[in-house]
């Protein structure tokens, strides 16, 4: 067996805010334009892409969250198993979609680090590092935008009052995490 | 002896709790709540400087942000030590330590003074005229003048505070919050408006708030008392966030605005660890109202500057704020009528006035009678001509104004004080209204620049824009509001307002004096010691823009920015020039309002956050086995793996002859990957790459070279054609994100009718390149069900496997000439393969190599680096890679650009190889080649890009590029070194197996 | 700093975005048959005014799609934005 090492190992706690990697999550982003390829994903995972910006949509298994007008990610609700990544929801699309035409299915799931972030400072933490203005954004659960969090690209994702889901590029995680460490020592 | 000169309780000093400072060494006592220069006044102190050029003895002036002359260095100690900070701005607290700039050896007795009786000697632009020849003497002058140049001493070792950086989106800002922002921020914030109230002192209320008179009244409370209970009301306002001690230090285009917070200054030094010392505010605000007040004027006659001449409003601040006295024999002088609520101020408080000094002829009878209740003489009609005294003003000398202001008449009286306030009118602070690319108007009337013009959604209310007595202020304020924010009700619609003053003044920039100008010292800007005489000779000599006049005396130029002096520049260049005042234009008022700390600049941006660093899945394994890291792009990668204290130089040889004699492993995970996927994939490759891609089969992989649209060498890559439309494109490291860039603006702009999709895969994988002659034995052993045999599995193929249950795909591609397979798997599991792929090759001394190794195997081999040996000058002829430039294609990034008469030239610079007469000498990179000494200029033909000493071919090589170089095989160059010249011979740039016989060895 | 509204995103930073230089100019679509001189226009001349003036922008940091926009060199002021194909809306 492949002995697995995900890069953030700690679960951090601060007055009003805990910070988390959650894995392993299986993480796709899908591409296209035509309306097939987009009735191909509803009726494949029973689940409808969002097509209005910044937002995103879900279902008990998956989460999708709009990208740019033809990319969405897909990551799954639930933790998957250590010892495979032979995953079902990539090997249906790759048949309906990739082997179609119909557009393209990449595999993310280890492109991205999930971090999760719970507490009513975790916007106070946002502040000190993200241009981003998430006076609407931290209101409406569901909203999701991408921007730059201590010079880093990040995908944040509001999945709750008071929680959100943070995407960052998996060689620059712990650099954000230590980044969000220290940062958040001081709120 | 110091005497105390404190008054009556102020409410805003708490007396209970006494506060031990130093100020030159001297331990002196204030309150809490004192400022250092309302502590030192306290103490009768005023000298606290000297000035700059002259070294004039100079004492407080202001009561604020303006203050020229009271700059002083605070701490001692070498790390926190600050110099130029204003002693009206810093806040006491117990074990402050204070010391005076710009004298030495002491404030007292100041050596550099001399200067000023040389003064006559040192006129505006001395420097520029005096030091200009002979130039070859500019040395010698240089060390004295920087000698005696700059203010203060800067820290010598590191900061110890924290900073930090906070962005804030809001709705409405204001600036300032004196009587105008804060009945804004109420306002606004009542009416559902996200908003910011920022102030730079550290209470509320501005020049209002400390205000008893029963001249000025609202709603027939006096106005300070009415402003307390509406400061009370809107710190309870949910929606409306309070900054003191925050100063907006500048205001540019789109409303962005960056404002420093004070956090810690205020505090013991042993109450400030740990914490935030500094935060620099960044804000986007959707409306700005900016309510920066005015700042009081002064008068421009012969020693305006000596200590205990103070401005005529920093003398009622210091009595009614802070319960001060600034002297025991007050005198003032104004040309309006706020001076008289000064004099009434301090009567109230049993400080005594001896007399005002008014130009005016008309003064208001209600003032005079008041006075005159009093006991204050008022000089009708005088002006002063001259003071005296050297460390504080002890007279002053006045004479009657003629009728037209610009001559003294009569006799001279002499009267005796020792603090003199002087007020000249007011000034809009309109420094952030302009920053912001406003334009101003001059308003005639009262000699006043305004606001006229703004760029973007944004108000300027109260003073700073004009409104400078109370009813004008709260009867525009109403209105302005309503239609700034949209609203219908302000619930300022009604309020009964009592003031007694008027606007009367009688201005007169440069007043006139007994004595010819040349014989005056008239200080217009008195921290950078620019005098009325020093601008008229700045005109005299034909300096007209104001601009000029600027630079050339240096008037507005210091720590200040002008902001006391300025307009009386203005107003002296246009009267002797005579030009209007709306015409000539002010100077430009540049950010930062007060100067930042570089702390507030840096931020958090020190140390481990300076700059984002990336690392790969194997990053741990590298640091457990001691690799030295080098930094590539943002990624830390495995240099060399020094053994025993190996130097850089034996780890490299030892490296890489293990790779070519048995095996290396190199972690590869930094090149970029892209994923490519559509059914114009392969149009796409064929468009962005020279050489051809429709025909290459599914499973294989194929080099690829890109260019710029200009010809020249942009990045390289293994491309893998997994599928029919699905691909694998890998990039260099550095290149990765710029690559990826490129591909999506031609894609989305260029040809946006192709059906391709790109999808960044660089985390994703972990990349190990196994090398070498064992480097199948190692792969059979990890991956034991993997067939390969160079039938099933050639070079530059991939194999799609799984090593135990987890899915990665294998390239048998190769960087080094060996034979090489590169494993990539999903991240996470990249470390465990490299640890078993370091079990299985242990047998065959598995060697673990770093870039430099890599860079090394490779230039034996001949391979580019692009951006190493290429700097985006170079086509591929130019790299002899005329084998990779598709002629068949029609088109291609760049083609065009081969076929350019300069790019079709023999003589352009050319990759080429080049060894050295002794085989031991190792070339340096970036050194020139030359062909011939004899002609001067030496002409240079190149330069080498790569330089290494190959141990598996016993001898120093390297890489270059020489002008013709391609027709230049075998001939000897020369390298011209500090001490030496290096004979080379160009060479073929591929040095070992030039058959390719190890790939599949 | 500029706010910057996408067309795709809505508004944000300018420290999002990538300036990509001025709009409008088409690659050639037979680059092989023009002239040194023609290809070098292409290749290398660009407008530099001071006014109105059209520009290519990434949103880098967001949903990197690019689009146009039309700004006042003069005084920064971006008087539109649209997609990439489209035509300018105002002129």
């Amino acid at each position: 067996m492949l002995n697995y090492s995900n890069p953030i190992t700690e679960q951090k706690s601060y007055s009003g805010l805990q910070l988390k990697e959650i894995n392993p999550i299986m993480k796709l982003i899908v591409r296209g334009k035509k309306r097939e390829f987009l009735s191909a994903i509803g009726q494949s995972l029973n689940l409808l892409l969002p097509n209005e910006p910044n937002t995103s949509t879900r279902t008990d298994k998956l989460t999708a969250l709009w990208l740019s007008p033809d990319e969405w990610m897909i990551y799954s609700n639930e933790t998957s198993n250590l010892d495979n990544n032979d995953y079902d929801i990539e090997n249906i699309l790759n048949k309906k979609i990739s082997k179609t035409n119909l557009g393209a299915i990449t595999n993310v799931t280890d492109q991205f680090v999930l971090i999760n972030l719970k507490g009513d400072k975790i916007y106070d933490l946002f502040e000190t590092g993200s241009p981003f203005n998430f006076n609407k954004f931290r209101n409406k659960v569901g909203s999701v935008t991408q921007t730059i969090l201590a010079k880093i690209d990040v995908i944040i994702q509001n999945t709750n009052q008071n929680e959100v889901n943070l995407f960052v590029r998996r060689s620059f995680s712990q650099h954000l995490f230590s980044w969000m460490n220290d940062s958040a020592s001081r709120l | 002896m110091t005497k105390n000169l404190r008054v009556k309780t102020s409410k805003f000093i708490d007396e209970t709790y006494k506060v031990s400072f130093k100020f030159n060494g001297k331990t002196y006592y204030g309150f809490k709540g004192d400022t250092l220069a309302s502590a030192l006044l306290a103490n009768d102190i005023h000298l606290v400087a000297r000035s700059f050029k002259y070294h004039r003895p100079r004492g407080i002036m202001t009561a604020g942000s303006e203050e020229p002359n009271a700059i002083v260095q605070l701490h001692k100690n070498t790390s926190r030590t600050e110099p130029n900070v204003r002693a009206t701005e810093i806040e006491i607290y117990d074990g402050l330590e204070a010391s005076s700039q710009n004298c030495w050896p002491s404030v007292n007795f100041d050596i550099g003074g001399i200067n000023n009786f040389l003064s006559p000697v040192l006129p505006a632009g001395f420097y520029y005229k005096t030091f200009m020849w002979p130039a070859s003497f500019w040395e010698k002058y240089e060390y004295f003048i920087r000698k005696s140049a700059g203010l203060g001493k800067s820290p010598s070792t590191p900061d110890p505070d924290i900073y930090e950086h906070r962005y804030i989106h809001c709705d409405v800002l204001i600036i300032g919050a004196g009587i105008s922002g804060v009945m804004a921020a109420k306002v606004a914030a009542k009416n559902g408006f996200k908003t910011l109230l920022i102030e730079e002192k550290n209470y509320l209320g501005g020049e209002t708030i400390y205000q008893d008179s029963e001249h000025f009244k609202i709603n027939n409370q006096t106005s300070g008392s009415w402003l307390d209970k509406e400061i009370n009301e809107i710190k309870k306002i949910k929606n409306l966030e309070i900054k003191t001690r925050t100063s907006v230090a500048a205001f540019h285009g789109y409303n962005f605005l960056l404002a420093r917070e004070n956090l810690t200054d205020h505090l013991p030094i042993e109450q400030r660890n740990g914490k935030t010392r500094q935060r620099l505010l960044k804000i986007r605000a959707k409306k700005v109202i900016t309510a920066t007040g005015s700042l009081e004027r002064p008068l421009i006659f012969d020693n305006n500057d000596r200590p205990g001449i103070l401005l005529s409003s920093a003398i009622n601040k210091y009595a009614s704020l802070f319960g001060v006295a600034c002297g025991e024999k007050n005198i003032l002088f104004t040309n309006n009528d706020s001076a008289y609520e000064t004099a009434a101020n301090l009567f109230k408080k049993g400080i005594s006035i001896e007399a005002i000094i008014d130009n005016r002829e008309e003064i208001d009878s209600k003032l005079i009678k008041e006075s005159e209740k009093n006991n204050i003489k008022i000089y009708k009609g005088y002006t002063i001509v001259d003071t005296y005294g050297y460390k504080r003003i002890n007279k002053i000398s006045i004479m009657q104004l003629s009728k037209d202001g610009q001559k003294v008449v009569g006799s001279k009286i002499l009267i005796p004080c020792d603090c003199l306030g002087i007020s000249g009118g007011w000034t809009p602070s309109v420094h952030l209204f302009t920053q912001s690319g406003g334009k101003l108007k001059f308003r005639d009337n009262d000699q006043v620049f305004i606001p006229n013009t703004y760029p973007s959604d944004q108000i300027s209310i109260g003073s700073c824009n004009g409104d400078f007595t109370l009813d004008e202020i709260l009867s525009n304020i109403s209105k302005t509001l309503k239609e700034f924010l949209g609203i219908n009700k302000t619930g300022y619609e009604n309020l009964e307002v009592q003031t007694s003053f008027n606007k009367s003044k009688r201005n007169i920039w440069l007043l006139p004096s007994d004595k010819i100008v040349g014989k005056t010292k008239s200080f217009v800007d008195f921290q950078n010691d620019a005098t009325a005489k020093d601008i008229k000779l700045a005109l005299r000599e034909g300096f007209r823009s104001i601009e000029h006049v600027k630079r050339y005396t240096t008037t507005g130029m210091g720590t200040d920015q002008g902001k006391l002096g300025n307009m009386h520049a203005l107003g002296i260049i246009s009267e002797i020039s005579g030009s209007k005042m709306g015409e000539l234009g002010t100077t430009t008022f540049r950010p930062p309002y007060t100067p930042l700390t570089f702390g507030t600049i840096v931020g958090r941006n020190v140390g481990e956050y300076f700059d984002v660093y990336r690392k790969t899945p194997m990053h741990d394994w590298h640091v457990k086995n001691k690799a030295k890291f080098e930094n590539v792009g943002q990624w830390k990668r495995a240099w060399y793996y020094p053994k025993n204290n190996e130097s850089m130089h034996d780890a490299v040889q030892r490296e890489s002859k293990a790779a070519r004699d048995s095996a290396g492993i190199l972690d590869a995970s930094t090149l970029g990957k892209i994923d490519i996927q559509g059914t114009d994939a392969s149009e796409f490759l064929n468009r962005v790459y020279t050489n051809a891609w429709s025909k290459l089969d599914i499973g294989k992989c194929r080099y690829g070279l890109m260019l710029n649209e200009d010809g020249m060498v942009y990045d390289d890559g293994v491309t893998t054609r997994l599928n029919e439309n699905h691909y694998i494109m890998t990039t260099t490291t550095g290149g990765a994100a710029t690559v990826l860039g490129k591909l999506e603006d031609y894609l989305q702009t260029e040809w946006p009718e192709l059906d391709v999709y790109l999808t960044s895969v660089t985390d994703h994988y972990a990349t190990i390149s196994v090398c070498g002659p064992k480097s199948k034995k190692i792969i059979s052993q990890v991956i034991p069900n993997l067939d390969l045999s160079d039938d099933n599995f050639p070079h530059m193929s991939f194999k799609d496997t799984k090593i135990n249950e987890i899915k990665c795909r294998v390239m048998r591609i190769s960087f080094t000439g060996e034979q090489s397979y590169e494993i990539n798997v999903q991240a996470n599991y990249g470390k465990s393969v490299w640890e078993k792929c370091m079990k299985a090759g242990k047998e065959f001394n598995i060697t673990p190599y770093g870039t430099e190794t890599m860079h090394l195997l490779r230039a034996e081999k001949g391979f580019i680096i692009v951006g190493q040996d290429t700097d985006a000058t170079m086509t591929p002829i130019d790299l002899q890679m005329n084998w990779i430039v598709s002629k068949k294609k029609y088109d291609f990034i760049g083609k065009r650009s081969l076929y350019r008469s300069d790019t079709m030239r023999d003589d352009r610079k050319q990759l080429v190889g080049l060894l050295t007469e002794n085989p031991d000498e190792i070339l340096e990179e970036g050194a020139q080649i030359v062909a011939n000494f004899n002609k001067s200029p030496v002409e240079m033909l190149g330069h080498v890009t790569s330089s290494y000493y190959s141990p598996n071919l016993k001898k120093s090589i390297a890489l270059g590029f020489v002008r013709g170089g391609k027709n230049m095989m075998g001939q000897k160059l020369i390298i011209p070194m500090e001490n030496k010249k290096i004979n080379v011979t160009v060479a073929d740039p591929v040095f070992l197996d030039k058959e390719n016989k190890r790939l599949n060895a | 700093m500029f706010i910057i509204h996408c067309p795709y995103c809505g508004e944000r930073e300018q420290s999002e975005f990538k300036a990509g230089g001025e709009a409008h100019i088409s690659r050639p679509k037979q680059p092989s048959e023009l002239s040194d001189d023609q290809w070098a226009e292409y290749l290398f001349m660009r407008k530099n005014i001071k006014g109105v003036q059209y520009e290519r922008w990434v949103h880098t940091h967001g949903c990197r799609k690019w689009f146009n926009i039309i700004r006042d060199t003069s005084n920064d002021q971006i008087q539109a934005v649209y997609k990439m194909g489209e035509k300018p809306p105002i002129k």
